[in-house]
């Protein structure tokens, strides 16, 4: 039985990373994938997503290339093509990550790792069974879209974040049960490919955990692209009529049912479990359980990412895995890191920190400062000028809390706020930096120096 | 020509002294003698005077300014000499190498002669701490170097531009700190290259009460902080033993009165108790040399004079004149000293030597309704004596009750030079002779 010092089950971007530093502080590694290196971030996930987004955007800007006094007689585009492009980064993508794991010299193994107390793991691929022995493990099992048991699903077709990418055909209409990042992100491309989108969303607001002023934007800006948007509707069930499919649902008492002709289930993702099924790891509700090093109830198994909840984000999960592989290698790392949010829609949100609520349940004395883009030099310029910046800081000492942004580039622009906050820089610093200008980016030092009463362009 | 006046160096653990007053203006003439300005150093105040006469050219510091040792803190000259615009640096303060660096440090002072505004010279520092120092037109005032006897590395002096606490902290930090009046140098800090963030200063900040009263600051600086530094150095790193005993005090209380109108009208001062029990003790140590040591580094030295440190309480502080041998005085003589010490210590006028080369420290605190306590041990010295008060007690003598004046003796000791039976016989035999002091006089 080969032995290994690091173990660690899933190539995605918790899996893939961990496996990588590990190798770099010198343990021997295995990883081990059954399905796509560089799992469903990569084929299934942000990739492909943010493909078809900037193939949205294309088309957004074909259309809106008379306000630039630029007539486009006739254009059209083709699905096929597009996923075929789509599949073309995926892969360019995923070669350079076999390329990094060879080049590390990880031993990857293909094929589903059932791992046991005792640290073994088997992989079994086809007839051949080959089972592996390791010091440490790393569970990075990754989530799968979460498809609740409505009635009559099943017994139609739908899709899933798993197969919307690979559509052969725009429908005409889409029904998107679910308003998340994912059932947004996938609203804004398919409305940008012509397709009639209605969103159904069971909380008050959309994406319900972000910033208030941010979500109210987007809708504003979402309907106005004519995607339509019902908050507060619970699905009661799924139909088939003379081959179209009839969403039931329900809005304050009122019983509502749209006909269409796809229908995505967004509403959110669980944990994959595979291979972990009879693991007697302790789990905490659908996730399993870890302390502040990540490891699990169980010692030497760690488990990172999607699989234990927190921000199911890509580079959370690749946080996690180096800090979990810090932890191996003995190295301290108390840090508690910021992840930024990015969702990719048009306009954009991205956020990083605690929300404004959040700030004041925590007991800061807080002061919030918004400054709108629509005076914005850059964006007016370009066209792209709705949207803003917050700085959520605490008053005393001018601790920057959060940063909230809306509007173009702005998944580009967070790293300035997450940078200030890392570092601890104050909304004084921030004031006193030079941004350039004219830049769509510089409306962060303008609500630093409107924060502190010294705002030029915005009081 | 042009004269230095540097910051004198008072004690062997000076190292900064804080400008308390100047008493000429720039301009002004200074005879020999004459004072020019007033600093305070962790003993004392003391008037710095003149060397020379002439007139006082230029002062580099304000009153509060802490200055190093040996820095030059003004000159004085002709009206036709021109003082640089920055003072001389400092020389090195480890005497071997003033002397081997002697001619060096003559051809230095010919320069200063010559006027020189090189005033780097003097100072070990590498070629590129002086081509760093030279750029960024600064002195090496004050910069610590890391080199091989104090030499000033590039380093050294980048860290003491940058930052003179050459400690890495985020804005954030510093401000929490600034604002909670947190020394920044005293935090540990976590972050990359030991920054000291938020964290860290949260974990150092003091529990806070919620109640948030107006409440008086005093900042330890002068001599409250000489006396916070050395008693928590002393208190954390001697093993203190405490022995009490008490001593009746009828016979001393006797041979007070008897010689209390002798030596006055030879002195016009009135003995006290405090010189009787100064005597006492002399005489004991005599016979005890262990408890007249001195604990330096790992050796434990059995001091030849027996020079009694005084501990004399003054405003906001503590300071401890000492009394040279003790053992050889004649009691007129002894209350003479050790009145005029007490008086010049609660006027702060005590010179440096006054307060060097004590071997053991008396603090009577028998004035007050006090009778034992846990005196600390004023190192290098391994033993302290608290003297409480002289109160009458009922006492069993001879199978019977009767009242006597009984005073309590607390006696520390650093367990480290004496153990516990000695210190037991020295404080045994000390209550004895004040029981009957008249073998005093034996």
């Amino acid at each position: 039985m080969k032995t290994f010092d690091l173990a660690i089950i899933g190539g995605g971007p918790g899996g893939y990373v961990a496996a990588i530093r590990a190798a770099k502080e010198g343990l021997s590694v295995a990883l081990i994938e059954g399905r796509d290196l560089g799992g469903t971030c990569l084929n299934r996930g942000c990739v492909p997503s943010k493909t078809l987004l900037k193939h949205a955007e294309v088309i957004e800007q074909i259309k809106d290339a008379k306000t630039f006094g630029i007539t486009v007689n006739d254009f059209s585009y083709s699905i096929e093509n597009m996923i075929k492009r789509k599949n073309k980064v995926i892969n360019t993508l995923k070669s350079g990550i076999k390329g990094l794991i060879k080049q590390s010299k990880i031993t990857m193994i293909e094929g589903y790792g059932i791992v046991s107390k005792d640290k073994t793991v088997t992989v079994t691929t086809g007839n051949e069974e080959e089972k592996i022995q390791a010091e440490n493990i790393i569970l990075a099992n990754g989530s799968k879209p979460f498809v609740p048991p409505f009635p009559g699903l099943e017994e139609g077709s739908y899709h899933t974040s798993d197969t919307i990418f690979d559509i052969e055909e725009v429908p005409s209409h889409m029904v998107i049960v679910g308003g998340g990042v994912i059932g947004l992100e996938i609203a804004c491309i398919f409305n940008s490919f012509g397709t009639t989108v209605e969103i159904v969303e069971m909380a008050d607001r959309i994406i319900p955990n972000e910033d208030v002023d941010a979500t109210k934007f987007l809708t504003k800006q979402l309907t106005k692209k004519g995607i339509s948007i019902r908050t507060g509707t619970k699905i009661t069930g799924f139909k088939n009529e003379n081959g179209k499919a009839i969403v039931e649902m329900e809005m304050n008492n009122e019983k509502i049912s749209l006909e269409t002709d796809s229908i995505l289930v967004a509403v959110g993702r669980t944990p994959n479990l595979t291979g972990i099924e009879d693991l007697p790891v302790k789990f905490d509700g659908k996730f399993v359980k870890v302390n502040k090093d990540l490891e699990s109830s169980l010692s030497g198994i760690y488990a990172i990412g999607d699989l234990i909840g927190g921000y199911q984000l890509a580079h959370a999960a690749s946080e996690e895995g180096i800090k979990a592989v810090k932890h191996i290698v003995g190295k301290e790392d108390k840090s508690d890191m910021l992840i930024p949010r990015c969702v990719y829609t048009f306009p954009e949100i991205a956020s990083v920190g605690i929300t404004e609520v959040e700030a004041k349940k925590a007991g800061y004395k807080v002061k919030v400062k918004k400054v709108d883009l629509a005076a914005n030099g850059k964006a007016i310029a370009s066209n792209e000028n709705s949207g803003f910046v917050k700085i959520i800081a605490e008053e005393k000492y001018g601790e920057i809390l959060g940063v909230v942004m809306v509007g173009p580039h702005v998944t580009e622009m967070i790293s300035s706020g997450t940078a200030f906050m890392h570092l601890e820089g104050t909304v004084e610093e921030l004031e006193n930096m030079v941004f350039p200008h004219p830049t769509v980016s510089e409306a962060l030092t303008e609500a630093a120096a409107a924060w502190m009463g010294k705002g030029i362009h915005y009081s | 020509m042009l004269k230095e006046v540097f910051m004198p160096k008072l004690s062997s653990t000076m190292e900064v002294g804080t400008l308390l007053e100047w008493f000429k203006a720039e301009g002004d003439t200074v005879d020999v003698g004459e004072p020019i300005f007033e600093i305070m150093t962790d003993k004392i105040n003391i008037e710095v005077e003149s060397y020379e006469e002439g007139i006082l050219l230029k002062k580099y510091y304000e009153v509060d300014d802490e200055i190093p040792v040996n820095a030059v803190v003004a000159y004085i000259g002709d009206k036709n000499d021109v003082a640089p615009e920055t003072p001389t640096a400092i020389e090195a303060e480890d005497e071997t190498a003033a002397t081997a660096d002697a001619p060096e440090a003559e051809i230095a002072e010919n320069a200063i002669n010559e006027e020189s505004l090189d005033t780097n010279e003097k100072v070990r520092a590498t070629p590129a701490a002086r081509r760093v120092a030279r750029e960024n037109n600064t002195t090496f005032n004050g910069v610590q170097g890391s080199g091989p006897k104090g030499r000033i590395h590039e380093q050294d002096i980048l860290d003491a531009i940058n930052n003179k606490s050459n400690k890495l902290v985020t804005p954030l930090a510093a401000k929490i700190a600034a604002d909670q009046g947190i020394d920044i140098a005293e935090v540990h800090g976590t972050g990359s290259r030991g920054k000291v963030v938020k964290q860290d200063i949260l974990n150092n900040q003091q529990p806070q009460t919620e109640v948030t009263e107006e409440v008086e600051r005093i900042k330890l600086k002068g001599l409250r902080k000489a006396v916070a530094d050395k008693m928590l150095q002393n208190a954390q790193s001697i093993p203190h033993v405490t022995l009490t005993t008490d001593v009746d005090m009828t016979r001393a209380i006797e041979l007070r009165k008897a010689l209390l109108p002798v030596i006055e009208s030879q002195t016009s001062y009135r003995v006290s108790y405090t010189e009787i029990i100064m005597k006492a003790t002399a005489s004991t140590l005599k016979q005890h040399p262990r408890v007249n040591a001195s604990l330096i580094g790992n050796e434990i030295i059995i001091n030849k004079s027996i020079n009694l440190g005084l501990a004399v309480a003054v405003e906001d502080g503590l300071i401890v004149p000492s009394v040279a041998n003790v053992d050889k005085l004649g009691l007129a003589d002894l209350t003479t000293v050790s009145k005029e010490l007490g008086a010049k210590a609660r006027h702060n006028k005590l010179t440096p030597d006054e307060m060097k080369g004590s071997t053991f420290t008396i603090s009577n605190l028998g004035m007050y309704a006090i009778d034992g306590f846990t005196p600390i041990i004023n190192a290098p010295e391994t033993a302290i004596l608290g003297v409480g008060r002289i109160v009458e007690k009922a006492v069993v003598v001879d199978g019977s009750v009767v009242v006597r004046p009984i005073m309590v003796l607390s006696l520390s000791f650093d367990h480290r030079a004496i153990d516990g039976a000695p210190a037991a016989a020295f404080l045994t035999e000390l209550k004895e002779c004040l029981e009957n002091p008249w073998a005093l006089l034996v």
